[in-house]
């Protein structure tokens, strides 16, 4: 759980990429998903997001998200068909286009949700906010933001972990509760979290401040963001992946 | 009262923490496990509370195996005072705080009887009750998340360097304390601090730890004084024992004794 | 030079005062350490000396406070930040990045060191404090005690001319504290950078610090060349400031022979000592 969002070294074509075209291709796939109610063209849109999690040698990070996925899916998928009235019953109170439309709000769903863990897993998170600065010329002041959010979330993860650790170790029995139990307990622990990472935040803002977060310009990145014939090449295909699925 | 059988425990995808761990601990000892940080003391201490489970061997704290006991009930038998007091105080005020863990491991002994436990800690931690923890020093939280777990009253209470972020006064009252619950109540103590004056003024027994492997267990005074050992441990012993190593006097270990053993060796011994 | 005339502090909102007329001076490529009980001000005062307080953290003011000729009310933040490099006692708060060598380059990179400098002063700081190994690491996956080697290293980076270190040894080991501090010598030594440093492990100041100030109640109760505070032990101890041993031992020895000896500070001179009296 505490890894999802974080960056996989390698040196994959996946990972060689400008950080903006990653950016821009997971941004096409997700607008591709809202594009078409197909479900080959999903299914097709699925197997490109697996492809490219196996092309950045990721593959087990790609399935991992991708069963995280598929357990919130089953269970919408659930939920839909039961409360689709619409179509012919093929079977009790489920119709033939309750399963066709649950089905394709589910797969929906986890195409738009993998690209977004499968770019930060080969992307460095500086790398973006700097080629955000750099080639899109977004103010830094956004682009800290994001990458601030971005750190947080690992941070919050570790520090709610070593709390339940912690209150288990004085009795609260964490380790036999499932599921909603489970997360009331959670519930009260948060407050205190929530406020001592507000006051984290404010630190992280005057250490920043004291190591020239007011001087930053689009030309300080020590790093560079060219765009290769390869980036081109990935930005085409995106666009045509939107094509297909306004088409089809 | 602990015992550790060839444990070794690896984190999935990283090589083992620890290796083939074995060692004993009987009721009321004093023990400090001693090693550089990524030595496997943290992993050691968590194995013994069963917050981590074996990948090989076998744990068990009074005969009970750790992998068939969950945490929590454990909790009665062993206290687990962390290195950072926020991750465990979780209530608005001192007593809140002292009486939530009383009620999760002996809410049985009904309101009256865990109300007189609170307010006998209270008293002995010289608190109002009234203070709000996040108001309080970290000394002071130290404390506090001390006196939450010693109302338990555990059997055996693990230290996760308590000493951290302490000044001196601090650092004292709370090893003071543990010292207390140790001579009189004979509570099994295990601790990790890098402290190693503290280290030698209050524990008997040192297990020596680098690399995940055990490298030394015996009396405190006899290991600092293996200054290989040391070496390999990459401990720096405390002052007294290693002037002493230098100066090839071995019966000294405070200053007070020093000052005497160098005044006997005056002149060649003749004074 | 630092210096320090009649500080007085009170955080806003707060209703007692944090400093209370501090008067030091730390000359160029001084070693200050500063110790004292919890609560004393000591993290106030390293505040203070990086213009953090009271730039970013406001209150009443009293008093002056001049870093190398700069007013610290005056001069901006930023640009008392290019003079003064600070090491905060939160590991955490302070790390910007996700991955180590993007947390060393964000300051180098914002302060406009030439780019072709960069690398060398990278291969410097992760060596100086010795993670050369960690560089392309994800900082999530460090333990506390790397985390604040990365802390310390992506302010030397900077060749600050003034270091100010809040508890930086809080995570490690006595051999990776003592490694740290043998690195703020080597960069006074080497460098001339002043050095001024919070912590408790008084050992560990006695070693290496030339002059020690030593806080309570948000006022200085000591300050001086170090054997020179240390002869107060026992004052020392009422305030909750302990000694080192071998100080505790030149102590018994001379109240023993009833005639003052010289105050050890370190292992090595409490050997010579020892071996001059045993002779």
């Amino acid at each position: 759980m505490r890894e999802i969002f974080q960056y996989v070294p390698g040196t994959s074509l996946i990972h060689r990429l400008n950080p903006m075209t990653k950016l821009l291709l997971t941004l096409l796939i997700c607008v591709a998903a809202f594009l078409t109610g197909n479900l080959f063209v999903l299914l097709g849109l699925l197997l490109v997001n697996l492809l490219i999690g196996f092309c950045a040698g990721i593959a087990r990070r790609t399935l991992g998200v991708f069963k995280g996925l598929m357990k919130i899916a089953v269970f919408l998928f659930l939920l839909q068909v039961l409360l689709t009235r619409k179509g012919t019953p093929v079977f009790w109170i489920i119709t033939d286009e309750g399963l066709y439309t649950s089905a394709a709000v589910v797969l929906r769903l986890i195409v738009v949700c993998m690209p977004l863990t499968l770019m930060l897993a080969v992307t460095r998170v500086s790398d973006l906010a700097n080629a955000m600065v750099q080639v899109a010329h977004i103010p830094y002041k956004y682009a800290f933001t994001i990458t601030t959010a971005l750190r947080f979330i690992p941070q919050f993860l570790e520090e709610m972990s070593d709390i339940m650790e912690a209150q288990t170790a004085r009795g609260v029995a964490f380790d036999k509760a499932k599921g909603l139990k489970k997360l009331g307990m959670m519930l009260p622990l948060c407050a205190p979290l929530l406020i001592s990472s507000v006051r984290n935040t404010e630190h992280t803002a005057v250490a920043a401040e004291v190591r020239g977060f007011h001087l930053r310009t689009a030309r300080s990145g020590f790093r560079h963001y060219p765009f290769h014939g390869i980036d081109v090449l990935t930005l085409l295909a995106g666009a045509a992946l939107i094509a297909l699925s306004a088409v089809i | 009262m602990i015992r550790l059988e060839n444990v070794s425990f690896s984190y999935a995808n990283l090589g083992p923490t620890v290796r083939d761990l074995s060692f004993h601990i009987r009721k009321g000892e004093f023990v400090a496990i001693l090693g550089a940080n990524g030595a496997g003391k943290t992993t050691t201490m968590k194995l013994i509370d069963g917050l981590i489970r074996p990948t090989s061997g076998k744990v068990t704290v009074n005969g009970a195996d750790t992998r068939e006991t969950p945490v929590s009930q454990r909790a009665r038998q062993v206290g687990f005072l962390f290195q950072n007091p926020d991750r465990q105080i979780c209530r608005n005020t001192v007593r809140e705080e002292i009486l939530f863990g009383l009620q999760t491991v002996r809410g049985e002994e009904g309101e009256e009887a865990l109300k007189q436990r609170v307010d006998a800690v209270l008293e002995d931690f010289h608190f109002t009750g009234d203070e709000e923890p996040f108001s309080l020093s970290r000394g002071q939280r130290q404390r506090v998340a001390l006196a939450s777990i010693l109302a338990v009253e555990p059997e055996v209470l693990i230290l996760d360097e308590p000493t951290t972020g302490l000044d001196y006064l601090e650092c004292c009252h709370i090893m003071d304390r543990i010292r207390r619950m140790n001579e009189e109540k004979m509570v099994t103590i295990l601790m990790v601090c890098h402290d190693m004056e503290v280290v030698l003024d209050y524990a008997r027994r040192a297990l020596v730890m680098a690399g995940g492997e055990l490298l030394g267990d015996g009396d405190v005074r006899t290991l600092f004084r293996d200054t290989a050992l040391m070496e390999r441990a990459s401990i720096l012993p405390p002052q007294m024992i290693a002037l002493g190593t230098r100066l090839g006097i071995a019966e000294a270990d405070t200053p007070e004794t020093m000052a005497e053993a160098i005044l006997s060796r005056r002149g060649g011994g003749s004074a | 030079m630092i210096s320090f005339e009649s500080l007085s502090f009170t955080y806003q909102g707060g209703n007692v005062p944090a400093l209370k007329d501090i008067c030091l001076t730390v000359p160029d490529g001084g070693f200050l350490g500063v110790i004292g009980p919890a609560g004393a001000g000591k993290t106030t005062l390293a505040r203070a000396v990086s213009g953090i307080v009271p730039h970013a953290y406001r209150g009443d003011f009293y008093g002056s406070v001049k870093v190398h000729d700069m007013d610290t009310v005056d001069t901006p933040l930023t640009d008392l930040s290019r003079c003064v490099g600070m090491v905060f006692q939160d590991v955490d708060s302070q790390i910007i990045s996700t991955m180590v060598e993007d947390e060393l380059l964000y300051g180098l990179e914002n302060f406009g060191v030439p780019h072709a400098e960069i690398p060398e002063r990278l291969d410097f700081a992760l060596d100086r404090v010795g993670i050369p190994e960690l560089r392309e690491r994800a900082i999530s996956s460090l333990s506390g005690g790397q985390r604040q080697k990365v802390a310390i290293a992506s302010v030397i980076a900077l060749r600050p001319r003034v270091l100010v270190l809040d508890e930086p040894t809080g995570e490690l080991d006595p051999v990776s504290s003592r490694q740290i501090f043998s690195l703020l010598k080597s960069l006074q030594r080497d460098f001339g950078t002043t050095v001024i440093v919070v912590e408790q492990k008084i050992m560990l100041l006695c070693e290496f610090a030339d002059s020690l100030a030593v806080m309570k109640d948000g006022a200085l109760a000591y300050q001086g060349q170090t054997r020179e505070v240390l002869t107060h032990a026992e004052e020392l101890l009422d305030l909750g400031v302990n000694c080192p041993r071998v100080t505790r031992l030149s102590r018994h020895l001379s109240d023993r022979l009833g005639k003052p000896l010289p105050v050890c500070v370190n292992l090595e001179e409490a050997e010579k000592q020892a071996r001059e009296l045993m002779a």
